[in-house]
């Protein structure tokens, strides 16, 4: 009766339905080369040298660490808001207390890789026992902990007297490579690992992909959701102190843009080659699309204010493709 | 789509068979009737799978349509096709004669084609007659929906359906018969001129069946076509005008109500592969108790419940649906906490403070519904099975690194032992069949040393092959040593499986039958033999 009334549409064929599969998967990693290729070709002399590629993987690297840190709690179905901040405050706090307490260097990082460890426990705590819903949850622990921040340093950046053996963490080591790459290809190793190849993992995949079917096998959904916050929070403030070893000084704010752009890397990440998934490896993917994407516009001269609109919209195009990907992956 | 908001008043039905016509002169008018629906050379392939290979079919306006078949001959994918969820690769699909192609969901219920699915999709804290009207363009006032106009309207509705209860109820809140009422008064007020209905009587006692055949034949009689889906060939040889019989993606045999026999579907169905009957059951059990529970209680649904289960017995627990039965699964699963009551597990006293205790001792539950509770749809079949016992995969024991070739390995060995069709163990278990998604659920259970399995609802949807070889699958176990529990509301399950049976009523222990005494007829009596006492306060 009404079928008149409505528009032909076209059959999916099955090519094209294997075109919208392929580039759900590897969408991501043709850009990524497209990319690569137009900066190559754009500037030749510049783009495509070793020294650009060091430059690069150093600049993504605070980025690379704190997003697959991100991915585990996304990996179990939450978020986890307080990552900038708690990045920001880690950063001010190993400045400070290096500088104003006099506390040796090794044991202010690890004083404040506890402090991450701590707020990621808090957050899983709030969230599994308390049952506050995860966005909420982090984003009031966040808040808080800005304020803590800025009663600390009342604002001002601790700038001044950071020791020289402190930043060797962000000096060149090895080959002029900054150690800052070590040390992240170490973080991305190790939970790749842990997300791919131990029983933790595993259960992590699992409650992500059903929590129910997970507590009915005898995960302890609540403690691997916890422990996932609690590697999201260890990798927030690694990169806080990493950060302050790179600018060579706390600032308060300095950690907070880092929620967006892992953000923007773990869905980017989350739509490559599994189906709507979070992982490891996707997440460096997408790290590297958006840091290679600001660095090739930058040598493009390019102004800065269109890197945020390049930003935003790829926040909302790496959330698109990855639940177009989910969407395919039930169907 | 907008018009005249008198739902259910049918107008673009065709004419009705003459009230107060017999079975066999309303069946004859059906016969005479053309098609309202027609499929012919319908294909559709995921991936290597060629799930449907040209089948044809056609349903006529009045008539109680039979759709059977084993798990994966094709049955979901011709359906979802119809409702429009997925599109076909070939062939073409008639309503009134003329070919249509049903673009999405939502263009299939303007056609008239209506699909109520097992889990009955509704919103469970929507009253009754929100859930009524869900999807429709409402009456509205001033830009504000006119509930006294939509109740007007649905009135025809609730009252051809016979629902007694209050239509302001949250869904949540009525049985599973309530609620398919519900659904097909939903598709009434879409004035549905086709309905299909997956596994209705699948949670339904046997009394709300009686009522269901009953609406059922109302509707065919309004001259509303019915395609009714289930593996409870007994229901379909009692209500369908006619039966079609998919098997590999291809129509293999079709009946009409003069000549469909139980021997003929089954033997359609299976293609004469697969034992169908199963034999008396081996009575592997001894005189060790492996699983004691004695006075159990969390009220309201369990008040006191005491069973042993021997080593190598397949104890069934059967009664109506609600009686207490899952709920006395998830309290020694340690899923729920006990109000009172003791537990022992060969001999000893278990405290449970939560699966993972009841997991390590070695009890295993199979959920009551596998792709909610049993199964991580999106991940591989060796990792679903592995789920219960990562730590064993190790590859030293103190670190927590796990060995994934060992992991495969065992899960294709269990595959083997459950008979579970797969393309690999890496396949995704949400892309496999029913049948073997259930096997799978099982398989969780026997990498590790399980003591007590715990089966709900273990072939609930499954073809009557699967069936088999689960049941198959069970008997080995037991007779491995396994002590057995099975919940099941299916009549014909437990007698030819269980050495002993239970039935609950009411959060009790009605009574016990053993060996050659476990009959549908003995279990559905004591289902109904009301307690003395009454109820707890």
């Amino acid at each position: 009766m009404i079928l008149g009334m409505l528009p032909h549409h076209q059959p999916t064929t099955p090519a094209r339905r294997r075109l919208v599969v392929f580039l759900g998967q590897y969408g991501t990693i043709v850009g990524l080369v497209l990319m690569v290729v137009f900066f190559s070709l754009a500037r030749p002399a510049i783009f495509p040298t070793w020294n650009n590629l060091i430059n690069v993987v150093n600049q993504v690297s605070l980025t690379a660490i704190i997003a697959v840190g991100l991915t585990m709690p996304l990996a179990v179905g939450e978020f986890d808001l307080s990552i900038g901040y708690a990045a920001s405050l880690a950063g001010v706090l190993v400045a400070g207390l290096m500088v104003n307490q006099g506390v040796p260097w090794p044991a202010a990082v690890a004083a404040v890789l506890a402090l991450g460890a701590l707020i990621g426990l808090v957050n899983g705590l709030f969230i599994t026992k308390a049952g506050v819903n995860a966005l909420i949850a982090t984003l009031g622990t966040g808040t808080i902990l800005v304020g803590f921040n800025y009663a600390y340093t009342g604002g001002s950046a601790i700038a001044f007297g950071l020791p020289d053996a402190f930043r060797v963490l962000t000096a060149r080591g090895v080959l002029g490579i900054p150690n800052t790459i070590f040390i992240m290809a170490g973080i991305v190793t190790v939970l790749w690992i842990l997300l791919n190849r131990t029983d933790l993992g595993q259960s992590i995949q699992a409650v992500g992909g059903n929590p129910v079917a997970a507590a009915l096998s005898g995960i302890r959904v609540e403690r691997v959701k916890t422990i996932a916050f609690v590697v999201s929070g260890l990798c927030a403030a690694l990169t806080g102190i990493l950060l302050t070893a790179r600018i060579g000084s706390g600032e308060s704010t300095a950690g907070d843009g880092f929620l967006l752009d892992a953000m923007a890397a773990a869905f980017l990440g989350s739509a490559t080659l599994r189906d709507g998934e979070f992982h490891v490896l996707g997440t460096l993917i997408g790290v590297l699309i958006v840091g290679i994407g600001f660095n090739g516009l930058n040598i493009l001269n390019v102004p800065t204010f269109s890197q945020f609109f390049l930003k935003g919209a790829m926040l909302i195009v790496a959330v698109a493709l990855s639940s177009i990907a989910r969407r395919h992956a039930k169907a | 789509m907008t018009g005249s908001p008198a739902y259910g008043s049918n107008s673009a039905m065709p004419e009705s068979a003459p009230a107060g016509a017999g079975m066999d002169v309303g069946a004859r008018a059906v016969a005479a009737r053309a098609p309202l629906l027609e499929v012919r050379g319908l294909t559709k392939a995921f991936g290597g799978v060629q799930a449907l290979r040209g089948v044809d079919f056609d349903v006529r306006p009045g008539e109680v349509h039979g759709l059977v078949g084993a798990n994966g001959a094709g049955k979901s994918t011709l359906i979802r096709t119809l409702a429009g969820v997925q599109r076909p690769d070939g062939g073409t699909i008639l309503i009134d004669g003329s070919p249509v192609e049903i673009l999405d969901p939502q263009h299939a219920t303007r056609l008239g084609l209506n699909f109520i699915h097992q889990e009955l999709n509704q919103v469970p804290k929507f009253s009754a007659l929100e859930n009524l009207i869900l999807g429709l363009d409402k009456p509205t006032r001033a830009g504000l929906i006119d509930w006294v106009a939509v109740r007007r309207d649905v009135a025809p509705v609730v009252e051809r359906l016979g629902m007694t209860f209050s239509l302001d109820t949250p869904v949540e809140q009525l049985s599973v018969a309530e609620r398919w009422l519900i659904a097909i008064g939903h598709a009434l007020v879409h004035r549905a001129r086709l309905i299909a209905m997956d596994e209705p009587t699948a949670s339904l006692s046997a009394e709300e069946v009686g009522r269901l055949f009953g609406i059922v034949r109302e509707l065919a009689r309004d001259g509303i076509a019915v395609i009714y889906v289930s593996h409870r060939l007994d229901e379909i040889i009692e209500l369908c005008d006619r039966t079609t019989v998919l098997k590999d993606g291809q129509l293999a045999a079709s009946f009409d109500r003069s000549n469909v026999t139980k021997e003929a579907l089954i033997t359609a169905i299976a293609g004469g592969e697969i034992e169908t009957t199963v034999a008396g059951s081996a009575s592997a059990a001894s005189a060790r108790p492996v699983l004691e529970v004695r006075s159990l209680r969390r009220l309201p649904a369990v008040r006191d419940v005491s069973f042993t289960v021997h080593e190598g017995e397949i104890l069934g627990l059967g009664g109506l649906v609600g009686s207490g039965r899952t709920e006395v699964a998830r309290l020694v699963f340690g899923a729920d906490r006990l109000e009172a009551g003791e537990v022992s597990l060969d001999g000893r006293p278990i405290r449970l403070r939560g699966v993972a205790d009841a997991v390590r001792l070695g009890i295993g539950l199979v959920p009551e519904e596998r792709r909610s509770q049993g199964l991580v749809l999106r991940q591989t079949v060796a990792a679903n099975l592995a789920l219960p016992h990562l730590a064993r995969f190790r590859i030293v024991p103190r670190l927590p690194l796990i060995s994934l070739a060992r992991m495969r390995s065992e899960a294709r060995q269990i595959a083997q032992r459950l008979q579970i069709k797969a393309p690999s163990v890496t396949a995704i278990v949400g892309e496999l069949s029913g049948g073997n998604q259930q096997k799978v659920v099982i398989g969780k259970w026997l990498g590790g040393q399980v003591r007590v399995l715990i089966l709900d609802e273990p072939t609930r949807g499954v073809d009557v092959g699967a069936r088999a070889e689960i049941h198959r699958s069970l008997r080995e176990l037991a007779s491995s040593g396994t002590a057995i529990l099975v919940i099941s509301s299916d009549e014909e399950e437990l007698p030819g499986l269980c050495d002993r049976v239970l039935v609950m009523v009411e959060g009790a222990i009605a009574g016990e039958l053993r060996g050659p005494k476990i009959t549908r007829q003995a279990i559905r009596r004591l289902s109904y033999a009301h307690t003395q006492g009454g109820l707890v306060a």
